[in-house]
């Protein structure tokens, strides 16, 4: 099998399979936290719900990100904090405001919308790669991670840092050929979208839904999340 | 009496010697030799293992070798390539075919048809046989025992295969022959091959594209006449002087994809300043050829040049390689409905179905322990 060969597999058939593989292994993970199930609700609520879950995304996506002083977690870890914050900012620009990536996007929902200058999407991405090594840096160093830390994590971090660095290397035609690139880019979203179900990966998920209780809960007791 | 020399046989129809050597220099030129005169001239640094200039070794080989017959076998083709090769300008066909080598036998150029032509190359495959190249068009189809192409009552794989025992060297040109091209395309209904897939007892050099560019066909038909060794291949065995770099190495709109610059459609404002086509479905990073810097018609232009994206011609499987007018990173097989529908019901099903085992497993446990604390 030649690199062209690859690229095609990789693009083509393994791709297919990897994203049944992550619809399926999420819509499994899903149904298994929603049928846990929870408590009949008897209480008579105090506040709003509704208000309570804007609230919470408004807290959990517009305040902490940019105001994060206002957070204990970031007093006692900074550098998680900050890295974390760069990292997950510029993973969503690069994958959904990138000019390549949305191209796939439109080739699986039909439709595209406007993205960023490459130059811009390329700082993101640089920085999210920086970020990636201070935050493994981090975790081998800080006792208490090191503690934490097994194969799993190792995992989540490598699944997510090869396509970061391949697919920086490909857009700047670095050291190897373009199709060389692209294929191990392509095997390593193919792997990444087949480890996502089975890691905790899959809080992209769990985090919308999460914020959506909690601030269903709050909202019941009248209280800001 | 020993053949006439190319050398002789020109000089036999009046070229001079000045001639003779200027013409030298233009085939060295053409194989994309490093040596040629204004690259000689231009003080840029040399490979110093060629220590002779090129025009003279050429010269040399001219001076000494007898005109190279050529076999031009053509099987499911549309005769692009040949119609591309008579436009080729250095060393132009008409050059070629008068001077240097001598095409035997070529469906769409001769003038001879029927069994007397299949008669004259049976005799040519014997009379130069070890000695001729065959040049070979079009994908060769093996599905049904190889009916869907026939020449002269017999399969293009039965023609292949006789000509390949006794050629010095093969020669696929364009996509078709190289890599099975158009007619391979999905579904591939005649099980059309490429010839390398073929012939895998002796080297065949591809030269895909659709259609191949001319110069790169005359250029690699005039280093084997020239050296008599075939020149130096790739993985895909496509000559590395013409597939070196791939077409966005050389594009003349790279700065505008480096600068993030995109035309989105066709008639924008991006389109009409020259911006990069990756957008619009350009294959050209992942696409080898001369295109970008050969370019076609005397080096007028080409695709790109003109404001249409590359479609990857010269790579394996280009027809089946996702659409033309989509972006390059888009995935070639998007699931459909269906799929996605049985992949997400069968996640739904697996999770009921644990999270009904759990719920009986919590069930029995709790009974149990209700009846252990009875006892």
């Amino acid at each position: 099998m030649n690199w062209n060969e690859f690229l095609e597999f990789t693009r083509g058939p393994l791709f297919a399979v990897s994203l049944l593989v992550f619809i399926c292994g999420m819509t499994y993970r899903l149904v298994r936290v929603v049928l846990l199930g929870w408590n009949k609700d008897r209480v008579l609520a105090e506040g709003s719900k509704a208000g309570g879950v804007v609230k919470s995304y408004g807290k959990g996506l517009l305040i902490l990100p940019f105001v994060p002083w206002v957070k204990n977690t970031f007093k006692r870890n900074p550098i998680i904090y900050l890295f974390g914050g760069i990292f997950h900012l510029g993973l969503f620009v690069v994958i959904f405001l990138g000019t390549a990536h949305m191209l796939v996007w439109k080739s699986l929902l039909g439709f595209g919308w406007p993205t960023l200058k490459v130059p811009i999407v390329d700082w993101f991405a640089a920085a999210t790669i920086v970020a990636m090594i201070a935050l493994l840096i981090y975790r081998w160093t800080n006792p208490v991670l090191k503690l934490l830390s097994g194969p799993a994590q190792v995992f989540n971090w490598l699944f997510v840092f090869l396509p970061m660095v391949t697919g920086y290397m490909m857009t700047h035609h670095l050291w190897f050929p373009y199709e060389e690139l692209f294929s191990l880019h392509m095997l390593s979203v193919d792997v990444m979208l087949i480890w996502i179900p089975l890691s905790s990966i899959s809080h992209f998920m769990f985090y919308f839904f999460s914020r959506t209780i909690h601030g269903i809960e709050f909202g019941k007791r009248a209280v800001t999340p | 009496m020993a053949e006439k020399t190319i050398y002789e046989h020109l000089t036999g129809n009046g070229m001079s010697r000045r001639e003779f050597m200027k013409m030298c220099g233009v085939l060295a030129g053409a194989m994309g030799l490093q040596m040629v005169p204004p690259v000689a001239a231009s003080d840029l640094p040399l490979d110093p293992a060629l220590d002779v200039s090129l025009t003279q070794k050429v010269a040399k080989a001219l001076e000494s070798k007898p005109r190279l017959p050529i076999i031009w076998l053509e099987f499911q083709d549309c005769a692009g390539c040949s119609e591309a090769i008579t436009r080729s300008q250095s060393p132009t066909l008409v050059d070629l075919v008068l001077n240097k080598i001598s095409i035997e036998y070529h469906e769409t150029l001769m003038a001879a048809a029927g069994f007397q032509a299949e008669e004259n190359k049976q005799a040519i495959m014997d009379q130069y046989h070890g000695q001729y190249v065959l040049v070979v068009e079009g994908s060769v189809p093996v599905g049904s025992d190889g009916v869907y192409c026939t020449v002269g009552g017999r399969t293009a794989v039965d023609q292949l295969k006789e000509a390949a025992e006794g050629a010095a060297a093969i020669i696929a040109v364009g996509n078709c022959a190289a890599f099975g091209g158009i007619p391979k395309a999905n579904p591939n209904p005649t099980d059309a091959k490429g010839v390398w897939d073929l012939i895998t007892d002796k080297p065949v050099v591809n030269i895909p594209g659709c259609p191949a560019i001319p110069e790169v066909t005359t250029g690699t038909i005039a280093h084997f006449l020239i050296f008599g060794t075939l020149p130096e291949l790739d993985s895909l065995n496509r000559p590395m002087t013409f597939y070196g770099t791939t077409i966005h190495d050389r594009c003349l709109r790279r700065p505008f994809y480096e600068a993030g610059k995109f035309a989105l459609t066709f008639d924008d404002e991006g389109a009409r300043k020259g911006w990069c086509l990756y957008k619009l479905g350009c294959k050209g990073p992942t696409t080898y050829n001369s295109c970008a810097s050969i370019k076609w018609d005397a080096g007028l232009s080409f695709p790109i040049q003109s404001g249409h994206p590359c479609l990857g011609c010269s790579q394996p499987n280009f027809w089946d390689g996702g659409g033309f007018y989509q972006g390059q990173s888009a995935p070639l097989n998007r699931p459909n409905l269906a799929a996605v529908g049985a992949a997400a019901a069968i996640g739904v099903v697996a999770g009921a179905g644990m999270t009904a085992t759990n719920r009986a497993q919590k069930k029995q446990a709790a009974s149990r322990e209700a009846g252990g604390s009875e006892s």
